[in-house]
């Protein structure tokens, strides 16, 4: 048993398609798995899986509790737990860098405290502990809009870990950013990972920042998984296996 | 492709530009309620309108050639004698049947136009002449029904009809027709059966006016008439009277300060309750943050009821219920009429929040109301602020009105004061009014600049 | 590549910002700028919890005696009610006609400004008398009936069109505009060419919209004495006995506002966006009509 099980898990969207088809894989308790594939492989949709966002079938077991099928409380009580950061970094833009950090707190704090905005001093220290961790806390009371990418994505980060999550799911988290701010947020997820031993899964659309990151390689072609090992194991025709191609230019961050 | 010359073989064919036959379709409009008033003189008349369509086309570049004025001229005799000898020879008041058998005179004088048409533009193919004649007869029959509907060529035989009335109708067919054209002129690049659709829109309007004016009995005449005798009327309401008594034997007192105040609060009371309540509604009436399909269209709906009855209704509606002359009745039609806009005004604005937030939100474990909160409501804050300053100016506007069913307020007051035909006294009311309806503006669209 | 990656004591070491003190104050004011206005209003409209407490009570009576509502004389009503779009047509027309030139007139891009300025000042003074307000006024010369509550409402537009059009044509791309006067354009034709093709769409919508707020506000015209449906619902609104007759006023008008709410609103859409609406109408009528797509894929073939 890991933190994570998929067995037999299928995702059909309501307008038929089926995204994800039969994976059964575990992860265990503090590994960094990096989810490659071609766009439309279904590799957002996998992580989807975890906190049910998306429409799942089959069975999906995280940290003990079923997600297929979970009432809204019981998914809810999972989300508490898993992380989520996002490749528009989905901020409030309009909001505080602060505000969007507690949000990360909204499961823990009473309904009546967060309709009144007077947070327990607890969850604001945790928020603003998280803001350190991703060396962004001087700007907590800067509007998220007056940030640049990079610094957008780390509070993304920062709001993940306010939720003291024990996985976080990374979708796509450098696609909008340069290559230097992309190995910045790359180092960032490592060490929380290496640090706090929160199992981590990232989507990841380069192959260099896949092999330099990553400790174990998902490979997904058209909703299946098609390669699941150590990045070590992985050469040149283990990508292109995955891919239906050569590697190209374009699936590197690093251009050269 | 063997259609087509072979010089414009690669050319596409110019789709038929509504203009083009919509034009000649007023003109005949035009003309024949002319016609129908002044007689059967169609030889006269068909030579003029041949002339005038010449005219236009020469204008609008389409042809100089004499020939072609032949043309024109010769189908215009034809078909506008046609027309008058169908007119000249009724019995009775014009019917369907009627109209189209003298649509077919027009029908005649649009099929020579198309053939014009046709003759120098290659681009136009040769339905171009049927099109021609169908409109221009379509124009003309639409044209009879419509002066028919308005009691002007059936009474020709039952009612006397002043030259006046004769100038108003036509001026207010041109005006009609002008709008009906620049309507249509927007379907120009669409495809035939939506010009159809156009055509058939033009119709609607252009009978819908010529009824509506018949049947609220719109004069030009009484405008001009009453325009002359301005400094009459003028007389009763200047100067303004700011004092009177409040009731007989008593002193004059300024009475208009009170119900001022008390339309201002009954504004602020209803704003700020109305605001309030319409935020779960707004949230609730857009597909971004509906917790459900049900409770979206349970939520649109309530919207759209409460949206359909006017302000003053609701005055009527809660002074019936509450007592009359009871400002608290006022403050509640006003809460209704606030949510009902704002509700409306923030949904829409709702449907175009970015959605990543939400999901952010909802991964977070957030449960559906703190997702709007925290999610949803920040980005649409400063368009809630600059809404809710709006409403508060609508309702300074609407809270003066309602006074009138007995709902508190000034409106009361200038009821008052109507009735007694105090027209002094009134305008002094209405200056107030006035004056502190654009102050109001001012500073709520100076505050709105402020705060965005 | 490297990057530089801080060690647990380096943050530690960084610093916390103060929660800074502006945004709170602000807060509070706001908070202090709506409350103590609303307060003042409640304790001078003199509502006591007492009313509050009966008003649901009060107004369940008003609308149980309004059901089942009584279509007796709904030939009454249906005729009140055409006099009401009527007036709003009219009102609408006149707006529409009479605005379209002003709006030019008040434009800062087109009109020069010692004419955009006192044309705006005079359409903003139209729009501050509320309908019933130019009812009142006009009924002095032109007595009782629809004709008064057609140009109330007209005037009022005229105003309110005035503005939003003027609006319209402010906001339109000046590039064209400019590309017709350097080709040698008059000023006719630069508006012509280069304003109304971007203008019209819109300013054609605002037109339908006024539409659907005229019906609203000549349906309580009659209020005063300036037809419409408005004093209809106020009669019978005075008798107990007659209230499910006014209840059967109050539906056929919503029915009536709701309907045309719809057409206009498709049209609107249709005109906005140069397509068909996906409305039920709109599938309706192109079922009926045959209307499909313009002709230009069938070139290309």
């Amino acid at each position: 048993m890991g933190i994570i099980d998929f067995t037999d898990t299928s995702v059909t969207y309501p307008g038929g398609l089926v995204a994800l088809k039969d994976v059964t894989l575990s992860i265990e308790k503090g590994e960094f798995v990096v989810i490659v594939g071609l766009s439309g492989a279904g590799k957002s949709t996998m992580l989807r899986a975890v906190n049910g966002l998306v429409p799942v079938s089959g069975s999906v077991v995280v940290d003990g509790r079923e997600v297929v099928g979970a009432s809204r409380s019981e998914l809810r009580a999972i989300r508490a737990d898993v992380g989520m950061i996002f490749q528009t970094f989905n901020l409030v833009n309009r909001s505080l860098v602060i505000n969007n950090a507690l949000m990360g707190r909204l499961s823990q704090v009473p309904r009546w405290r967060s309709f009144l905005g007077l947070w327990p001093s607890q969850d604001k220290e945790i928020a603003l502990q998280s803001l350190e961790r991703v060396d962004i806390v001087e700007k907590a009371y800067v509007r998220a809009s007056d940030l640049s990418g990079g610094q957008q994505q780390r509070v993304g980060i920062a709001r993940a870990l306010a939720q003291e999550p024990n996985i976080i799911l990374a979708d796509e988290p450098v696609a909008s950013l340069d290559p230097v701010t992309s190995h910045l947020v790359m180092r960032d997820l490592q060490r929380i990972n290496e640090e706090l031993g929160i199992t981590t899964l990232i989507n990841l659309h380069f192959l260099d920042l896949a092999r330099q990151y990553g400790k174990r390689l998902i490979g997904l072609n058209d909703g299946r998984v098609v390669f699941d090992g150590d990045i070590a194991d992985v050469n040149d025709d283990v990508f292109r296996g995955i891919y239906g191609r050569a590697i190209t230019p374009d699936d590197l961050v690093d251009k050269t | 492709m063997t259609l087509l010359a072979p010089e414009t073989q690669t050319r596409p064919v110019e789709p038929p530009r509504a203009a083009t036959y919509l034009l000649p379709l007023f003109v005949g409009i035009a003309a024949t309620g002319l016609i129908g008033f002044s007689g059967p003189i169609g030889p006269i008349w068909g030579t003029l309108v041949g002339l005038v369509t010449f005219g236009v086309f020469a204008w609008a570049g389409v042809t100089r050639h004499w020939i072609d004025a032949i043309i024109l001229v010769v189908g215009g005799i034809l078909g506008l004698s046609f027309f008058n000898g169908v007119i000249a020879a009724r019995t009775g008041p014009i019917d369907f049947k009627l109209a189209l058998l003298a649509a077919v005179g027009w029908a005649v004088y649009g099929a020579a136009t198309g053939f014009v048409v046709y003759r120098h533009r290659l681009e136009y193919r040769p339905s171009i002449i049927g099109l021609q004649a169908l409109s221009w007869g379509g124009g003309a029959t639409i044209a009879l029904f419509t002066a028919t509907a308005m009691g002007v060529l059936a009474p020709l035989n039952a009612r006397q009809i002043s030259a006046g009335e004769i100038q108003e109708l036509t001026i207010g067919l041109f005006v009609v027709t002008s709008l009906a054209a620049a309507a249509i002129g927007l379907g120009a690049n669409l495809s035939f059966a939506t010009k159809l659709i156009s055509l058939f829109a033009g119709g609607v309007v252009l009978v819908l006016t010529v009824m509506a004016y018949n049947e609220i009995q719109f004069s030009t005449a009484a405008i001009a008439t009453q325009l002359g005798r301005i400094g009459e009327i003028a007389d009763d309401f200047w100067p303004p009277v700011w004092k009177w008594p409040k009731s007989l034997g008593q002193p004059d007192t300024f009475n208009i300060v009170r119900p001022f105040i008390e339309t201002f609060q009954i504004a602020i009371v209803g704003a700020t309750i109305g605001n309030i309540l319409a935020l779960p509604l707004a949230f609730y009436a857009s597909r971004m943050t509906a917790p459900s399909n049900v409770a979206y269209r349970i939520a649109k709906g309530i919207l759209n009821v409460v949206r359909t009855i006017p302000d003053l209704v609701w005055g009527i509606f809660f002074a019936t219920a509450v007592g009359f002359g009871n400002p608290f009745a006022g403050a509640l039609a006003m809460i209704m009429f606030s949510m009902s806009i704002m509700a409306k005004l923030l949904s829409e604005t709702v449907d175009a929040i970015d959605i990543g937030p939400l999901e952010a939100g909802r991964a977070s474990g957030a449960s559906h109301s703190e997702v709007i909160q925290y999610a949803a409501f920040p980005q649409v804050r400063p368009n809630y602020v600059a809404y809710a300053l709006y409403i508060f100016e609508l309702n300074i506007r609407a809270s003066v009105v309602i006074g009138f069913v007995g709902a508190g307020g000034i409106g009361r007051l200038l009821n008052e004061r109507r009735n007694f035909f105090q027209w002094d006294q009134v305008m002094a009311i209405v200056i107030v009014i006035f004056v502190s309806v654009l102050l109001i503006e001012w500073l709520s669209i100076w505050a709105r600049r402020k705060l965005v | 590549m490297t990057v530089p990656d801080l060690s647990p004591e380096e943050q530690m070491a960084q610093l916390r910002p103060k929660e800074p003190i502006g945004p709170r104050v602000t807060r509070w004011i706001v908070t202090i700028v709506v409350i103590v206005p609303f307060i003042w209003a409640v304790i001078g409209l003199e509502i006591s919890p007492e009313k509050l407490w009966r008003a649901p009570a009060e107004i369940w009576v008003l609308l149980t005696g309004m059901f089942p509502p009584d279509f007796e004389d709904s030939g009454r009503i249906m005729a009140k009610l055409l006099e009401s779009i009527y007036i709003a047509w009219i009102g609408t027309m006149m707006g529409a006609v009479f605005s379209f030139p002003l709006s030019f007139m008040a434009a800062t891009n087109v009109a020069p400004r010692w004419m955009a300025i006192p044309t705006r000042a005079a359409l903003s003074a139209i729009r501050a008398f509320p309908e019933l307000i130019l009812a009142i006024i006009l009924i002095v010369p032109f007595g009782l009936g629809p004709f008064t509550g057609a140009l109330a409402i007209g005037l009022h537009s005229i105003g309110t069109l005035g503005k939003l059009s003027s609006e319209v044509i402010e906001g339109v791309d000046e590039g064209p505009i400019e590309a017709i006067s350097s080709a040698g354009g008059t000023l006719m034709e630069q508006m012509r060419f280069g304003i109304v093709p971007q203008a019209m769409p819109t300013i054609v919508s605002y037109w339908l919209y006024r539409f659907e707020i005229n019906i609203r506000a000549s349906a309580v015209l009659g209020l005063v004495g300036a037809g419409g449906i408005g004093a209809e619902i106020v009669g019978r609104l005075s008798f107990r006995a007659d209230w499910p007759k006014a209840g059967a006023a109050l539906l056929a008008t919503i029915a009536v506002v709701l309907i045309v709410d719809a057409v206009s609103s498709s049209i609107r859409r249709r005109i906005i966006t140069g397509q068909p609406s996906t409305s039920m109408l709109s599938k309706g009528m192109i079922a009926i009509t045959g209307a499909s797509r313009p002709p230009s894929t069938e070139l290309e073939t």
